[in-house]
């Protein structure tokens, strides 16, 4: 087990900077999860963790010991790949012991805890077949296997379950949930899946163009995304955005769209006079509603059935609003619809930087 | 339906038929008066069954040249494969893509000069007084170097000129052939605590089995036909210490006695010898 600690790492790949100034402390136990847009770095960062990058600048240390210049298996780590990278001409059983034969663990022993870790992931019958006989989920489960077997002190996983359909990639989300509720090592986990996100991770660490957007609990991302970004990011369906500007008013604030005006009172945000901000809503927090503050009308213009809920698209302000709402209530397109939002479903970003204007 | 189904026939019947006629023909005719005593010599001969088979179980040279012909391809087929193997791998391990490809280049060389003339040149570079292989020895010791008529180092000598061809060919391929393997096996086995030879031991050149023989297999069939690098720097000399089968061959038949006959049942022994040998191998690595 270990802690592991990253201090301004860089990352260049000849005069392209890939990664800048990451700073992160991934405490001992903590499953923490990289996410973010195809080409942020997230999976250059862990190979860099792993030793299979070399590091530009900064310090990356495990368990207090920087590992800079440290190979691979060197480092303590165990490295589950996207697409498995299982050794392709070794049976099951072979791919799983490689690493402690290396290690010149005894025979015996190597057998004992083979036994051990194919009982637990379900791997028994397949010990003696060659890695092409099986599925893609029995595969990822042997790297899996292959990782755990090492006991490492860190776990680290490259979108391990991007290769498996939809229903196979639930099924292992929640087996790699309970091994680490069992094991407790160490992991960090890259996806750019916001739901495996979501649902594994202690903290999550967002990252946009080699940098972090937003550290923080699955909660703390989804409730009070820190950036514009963060916000477009997270959240199924994604958040609504219309653009406003401020106007002091007696005990609170206007804001003032092309669509509608939007009023909120003091004390949340740190807010300016005629300031030009973004407002973000989440679609679930969008109520039909007749009367009361805040409300956004239109003409229902598309309804996408979810099965228990419905996304009611309209137009407002020029642009295109979603509303979850319950399928049992749901109006039918051609419908006028008016929706109401509660003052804590309203988030405010400076439309020039980005940044959330909640006060912290 | 009936057209179309004879289109193969049409396009492969001169093909099979200048086949036949040049290869078919020589073959059949070879192994017909392997069981005479014809001799270029006298323009008649009469069957005498088995008499030259037998002849040739008691012929110490022959013998000696199945002994020269086996440890050739024991030594060109090895050395080759090893070369080939350490030397890619070095290239891929330690040389940028760039400069990698560079070499490749280099490497090519060798194989695409005619055997022929890298016999010639390799011969004067083993030359005892003006040659440039044996130059520094010649320079140290003041006594020059005579590989090629040596016995016991001519063979190999030969062997290296064959290895340079081939070894530095087969390493461009070697390298290739590690190009294309995905990197991930690689990375894992990294993080497996595998060393970098380990990694090279039980991962790479595993994966690559299936070219690795099919690259010894082609050795071997062209370490069969090196008569004419053998011929140019050695003549199957000194004495017989580099006489291998087809030489022994060419020289009872056209060089010494114009024994065509016997020439010929040795022709067919090799043929015999070869098809099986390759057969059982065959069968084997599948």
């Amino acid at each position: 087990m270990a802690n592991i600690v990253c201090s301004s790492v860089d990352k260049q790949y000849g005069a392209v900077d890939v990664i800048t100034d990451f700073n992160l402390d991934v405490a001992d136990h903590e499953f923490i999860v990289f996410l973010g847009p195809s080409g942020c770095g997230k999976s250059t960062l862990l190979r860099m963790i792993a030793g299979l990058e070399d590091i530009s600048g900064g310090t990356v240390s495990i368990g207090g010991r920087t590992v800079n210049d440290l190979p691979p298996r060197d480092r303590g780590v165990a490295m589950v790949f996207q697409n498995y990278a299982l050794y392709p001409h070794m049976t099951i059983y072979d791919n799983i012991a490689f690493g402690l034969k290396r290690m010149k663990v005894p025979k015996a022993e190597i057998d004992t805890r083979i036994r051990a870790v194919a009982a637990t992931l379900g791997l028994e019958p397949y010990l003696t077949r060659k890695p092409t006989e099986l599925s893609g989920g029995q595969q990822q489960r042997v790297a899996i296997a292959r990782a755990m077997i090492k006991t490492p002190r860190v776990f680290l996983f490259d979108e391990p379950l991007s290769n498996l359909d939809a229903k196979l990639r639930n099924h292992m989300r929640v087996e790699i949930a309970r091994l680490h509720q069992k094991l407790k090592t160490t992991t960090i986990y890259v996806t750019h899946d916001q739901l495996e996100a979501m649902t594994l991770a202690d903290r999550i660490v967002l990252m946009k163009g080699g940098a972090i957007e937003q550290v923080g609990t699955p909660a703390e991302i989804y409730e009070r995304p820190r950036t514009l970004f963060v916000a477009g990011f997270i959240g199924t369906p994604n958040m609504n955005f219309i653009d406003v500007t401020t106007e002091k008013t007696e005990g609170g604030w206007l804001l003032r769209s092309a669509g509608g005006n939007f009023s909120i009172s003091d004390g949340k945000f740190a807010l300016r006079h005629g300031q030009p901000l973004v407002l973000g809503i989440r679609p679930a927090d969008l109520k039909i509603a007749e009367a009361g503050a805040n409300r956004m009308s239109g003409i229902a213009d598309l309804v996408e059935f979810h099965g228990n809920d419905a996304l009611v698209t309209f137009l407002f302000a020029g642009k295109e609003i979603g509303a979850l709402v319950k399928a049992s209530a749901c109006p039918k397109p051609g419908d006028a619809v008016t929706f109401a939002v509660e003052p804590e479903g309203l988030h405010l970003f400076d439309r020039e930087s980005g940044i959330s204007l909640l006060k912290s | 339906m009936k057209q179309k189904n004879s289109l193969p026939a049409v396009f492969l019947t001169p093909a099979m038929g200048i086949l036949a006629v040049l290869a078919l023909v020589p073959t059949a005719y070879a192994i017909y008066i392997s069981f005479q005593n014809r001799e270029l010599s006298r323009p008649d001969g009469s069957l005498i069954g088995l008499a030259n088979y037998i002849d040739l179980f008691s012929d110490r040279r022959f013998i000696n040249a199945i002994g020269v012909s086996l440890t050739w391809e024991a030594v060109t087929v090895g050395m080759t494969l090893l070369i080939a193997v350490g030397l890619g791998i070095l290239l891929f391990e330690c040389v940028s893509p760039r400069t990698r490809n560079l070499l490749a280049l280099l490497f090519l060389v060798p194989v695409i000069l005619p055997r022929v003339s890298a016999a010639f040149v390799w011969k004067f570079a083993f030359h005892p007084l003006y040659g440039i292989a044996t130059y520094p020895y010649k320079a140290i010791t003041g006594q020059p170097l005579d590989l090629l008529s040596n016995p016991a180092t001519a063979l190999a000598t030969v062997a290296l000129v064959d290895v340079w061809q081939w070894g530095l060919f087969f390493a461009v391929i070697v390298l290739k052939l590690l190009e294309t393997l995905p990197p991930q096996p690689f990375e894992a086995a990294r993080l497996d605590h595998a060393r970098t030879w380990e990694i090279y031991a039980f991962i790479a050149l595993p994966m690559l089995k299936a070219p690795l023989i099919s690259l010894a297999f082609v050795k071997m069939i062209e370490s069969l036909r090196a008569f004419d690098l053998i011929y140019v720097m050695t003549r199957g000399g000194p004495g017989i210490a580099t006489e291998t089968l087809d030489m022994y061959a060419f020289s009872q038949g056209f060089i010494e006695s114009g024994r065509i006959s016997y020439a010929s049942s040795m022709a067919v022994l090799m043929m015999i010898a070869t098809s099986i040998a390759f057969t059982f191998i065959w069968k084997r690595v599948q």
